[in-house]
């Protein structure tokens, strides 16, 4: 998958990734994909109700290493 | 989109936190959000106020929550203020009448209050929120 942004919050606690996250996708354009590198266990599902109720994508979930790798498309 | 609505009574950092954090991820989500900030929670809009205690109940965790701050685990309470701000979603009131109590003026708070109301005004916004909150 192309990724044109990787947004490190790593050993961030709620809200820290989500916060990471809004400030990356304030700069970025629509289609893009921002890769966001977390280890809150809480954030995957953060992300994916702050997706819906802004019409983003949250294209992909992986868990690698204890680190979640979050997909969305802006 | 939903409005949350949260009425601030505390200047400590373990209420600050737990509030601005709902009231931003309620802004960067789409929400209307409002923060009604009134007495001892009127101290924290004082320009150049730091937390620095935690409610005396939980002195035990207070050099926990400030090593998860000072080390960025978490943001600070203004860094989470600051960002919902951005949103352009997010409004911060200070209570009228605790302005007059403590003796602060408007020119004594930061420069992101929206508005100075008293608690007719801050209720008629509020009244049609979908989750409204009193932190002390």
């Amino acid at each position: 998958m192309k990724v044109d942004l990787v947004v490190d919050a790593r050993y961030k606690s709620c809200p820290g990734p989500l916060l990471a996250l809004a400030e990356a996708v304030a700069k970025s354009s629509p289609g893009q994909v921002i890769m966001l590198l977390a280890t809150d266990p809480a954030a995957p599902q953060d992300i994916k109700e702050w997706a819906s109720s802004v019409n983003h994508r949250v294209l992909k979930v992986e868990k690698i290493n204890e680190v979640y790798q979050i997909y969305v498309e802006v | 989109m939903p409005k949350i609505s949260i009425i601030v009574s505390s200047e400590k950092l373990d209420k600050l936190l737990p509030a601005m954090t709902l009231a931003t991820t309620a802004a960067i989500m789409g929400w209307e959000s409002e923060v009604f900030f009134t007495f001892w929670g009127l101290l924290a809009l004082k320009k150049g106020y730091v937390p620095r205690e935690v409610s005396s109940d939980y002195k035990g965790y207070e050099d926990e929550l400030k090593r998860a701050v000072s080390s960025g685990v978490m943001p600070s309470w203004r860094e989470v203020l600051e960002q919902g701000k951005k949103t352009g979603r997010l409004k911060i009131y200070a209570c009228s009448t605790t302005m007059s109590l403590l003796g602060i003026k408007s020119e004594d708070l930061v420069e992101y209050v929206d508005n100075v109301v008293g608690a007719a005004t801050f209720l008629d916004s509020a009244k049609d929120s979908d989750i409204s909150l009193f932190i002390s």
